[in-house]
């Protein structure tokens, strides 16, 4: 009875010791430029709690006032990015994780929680059109624009050549204004790090203003080198992929999973939202939003926010911590920030008028979930000059049930913005309220 | 009604061989192979090393559940195991390992190389200790008390 007594005991005392972790902190505490940074805290448990997937059953998301959310496509199989033609047609990125090995007992619940996080629609691999012809806002015309893609996220047109990023290679498609369809072999520009481990698999893409070079975000393929520092090879980076020859060097490193890559309009800076490490903490890393400099390195995985060491890293390198720089604009943990768009549009509000959008697909691993949003990051003279704000919430509902969770974002021909939300299968279309 | 045995008789058997005995040798060589493992990840810090600890925790802890059971019943079954000093000492000492391998299977599920070193360690290291006391004690039940062993001449 001792021995069964004991055993009861330690099963309690595991159970106690596990629940445990710091308490999380109001958010807005690590938004903008200088976060707060709590202490390291590494579980025994990692708090894992993951928004059950409910769907919108006919809802919308909540836009902040001055504005309406309409229903811009449904039915949809895993949208997760967006790009808008020169002629106003919206092009819309069905895709999904590609399949990855099982390297130890940790990845087989990780899968499990990826799955649960997701809707259960089976992701598409394909680019599909939308167009509107009598510019209601609500498009009359679909038609699969390109299929039989690898896991694709990012897409840039120069001039007559369409580049799409699958996660494995940046693949360049013959585009005249006004084609609805694609059926054209693509011809490879460049390999991109694809598998067979391809943790973060999302490749963003886009173009230099003089349409010279290309920029693909290359997120790392680990949380925190768990895979082994030689699968790290090119990733945590943003490329700069040449259009004519298709070399490639990296253009900014440290970067752990950097998403969103566009200039920012006034003055042709790059910029991205980037996903910073887990399992520190509820409040560790702040996510973040950045100017990319040219030959920068931003931390990742020796350190955070500058030169805060991660202790999980060996060997560590106190010559590259030496040299990472801190990022521009903190926007809170673990939101997990994958769609960026400038306004250049004119017709919502001027409040909105130069700022940036940022789709935040929200948190798995944080007490209290952050994130599913759209927030707006006011922007002055091209760097950010105020709190962000919220401007469409509703994918949560009851605090814990995900109707959707948004990602890429994009302006379509009228400036309405335009939202992927993957797990509610649905696009959003946000544009002015009525007077 | 049987015939009372002459040595303390095992509950759970297979054709007159302990389960638990059959049982135990796997999370012991998992247990003892991680603390291999743990020991060349902090000195190579290569990733495989960590994973194959992750997986020998695991595969070990799920047996020695199986193990413990047997074990706990057998304790349970023959009041004459009960009343060997060695009995008790195997028995809480193997709990004790079996709580701090579940402990020690949490913390290998962090990444790199916080998920050994030093607590993952430590904890293997200390986990093959209890393992090298509970086997010694569970050795003297067997050859000194002769527990779950056949009578001689008996069927």
């Amino acid at each position: 009875m001792k021995s069964a007594r004991l055993a009861f005991g330690g099963t309690a005392i595991l159970i106690a010791i596990t629940g445990c972790g710091p308490a999380p902190i109001d958010p807005q505490r690590q938004i903008g430029a200088n976060p707060y940074l709590p202490p390291i805290h590494q579980y025994l448990l990692p708090p894992t709690h993951v928004a059950k997937v409910v769907g919108w059953n006919g809802a919308t998301p909540i836009a902040a006032p001055g504005l309406k959310v309409q229903a811009f496509a449904t039915g949809l199989a895993n949208p997760r990015s967006l790009y808008v033609l020169p002629n106003g047609d919206v092009l819309v990125v069905e895709t999904g994780v590609p399949p990855g090995p099982v390297s130890r007992p940790k990845d087989i619940v990780m899968n499990w929680v990826e799955k649960m996080a997701h809707s259960r629609t089976k992701p598409g691999q394909r680019i599909l059109l939308f167009r509107d012809t009598n510019g209601d806002g609500v498009p009359d015309q679909k038609t699969v624009f390109l299929d039989h893609l690898h896991s694709p996220f990012g897409v840039a047109l120069v001039d007559n050549d369409l580049y799409v990023a699958n996660t494995d290679a940046v693949v360049r498609f013959p585009y005249t204004t006004g084609q609805t369809q694609i059926t054209a072999p693509g011809v490879k520009l460049c390999d991109l790090p694809g598998g067979p481990i391809d943790h973060h698999w999302t490749k963003s893409l886009t173009a230099s203003p003089d349409g010279t070079q290309l920029y693909a975000g290359v997120g790392s393929n680990s949380n925190i080198t768990e895979n082994g520092i030689q699968a790290e090879v090119g990733r945590a980076a943003i490329w700069q992929i040449d259009r004519a020859t298709g070399a490639h060097r990296e253009y900014a490193t440290g970067l752990r999973n950097p998403n969103g890559l566009q200039f920012e309009p006034q003055t042709h800076m790059l910029w991205a939202v980037i996903n910073e490490r887990d399992e520190l903490g509820p409040d560790l890393v702040p996510d973040y939003l950045t100017s990319v400099r040219d030959g920068a390195f931003y931390g990742w995985p020796y350190s955070y926010y500058g030169q805060h060491i991660d202790p999980r890293v060996q060997p560590q390198r106190p010559d590259l911590v030496a040299k990472a720089i801190a990022p521009d604009y903190a926007l809170s943990s673990h939101v997990a920030p994958l769609g960026l768009v400038f306004y250049t549009g004119t017709s919502l509000p001027a409040h909105y008028h130069g700022g940036a959008f940022v789709g935040e697909h929200g948190s798995w691993d944080r007490p209290v979930l952050n994130g599913y949003k759209i927030v707006y990051v006011p922007f002055a003279n091209g760097r950010p000059s105020g709190p962000a704000e919220d401007v469409v919430t509703g994918f949560l509902i009851d605090g814990d049930k995900a109707r959707g969770r948004p990602v890429g974002l994009a302006v379509d021909g009228q400036g309405a913005l335009l939202i992927a939300d993957d797990t509610g299968n649905s696009v959003w279309r946000v544009s002015a309220a009525s007077p | 009604m049987p015939m009372p045995s002459i040595n303390p008789r095992s509950t759970v058997s297979l054709h007159g061989h302990p389960l638990h005995a059959m049982l135990v040798p796997v999370p012991i060589v998992c247990f003892v192979g991680t603390l291999v493992t743990d020991i060349v990840y902090w000195q190579t810090a290569a990733m495989l090393w960590a994973d194959i600890s992750a997986w020998l925790l695991m595969v070990g802890l799920l047996v020695s559940l199986f193990a413990a059971t047997a074990g706990l019943i057998d304790f349970f079954g023959d009041r004459r195991i009960r009343e060997l000093r060695a009995a008790w000492i195997h028995g809480l000492g193997n709990i004790a390992a079996l709580i701090l391998s579940i402990f020690n299977a949490l913390i290998h599920t962090r990444d790199a190389y916080t998920s050994v070193v030093p607590s993952g360690l430590i904890l293997s290291a200390l986990v093959v200790a209890i393992l090298l006391v509970t086997g010694w004690n569970g050795w003297t039940m067997v050859y000194r008390h002769g527990v779950g062993v056949r009578d001689k001449g008996s069927a």
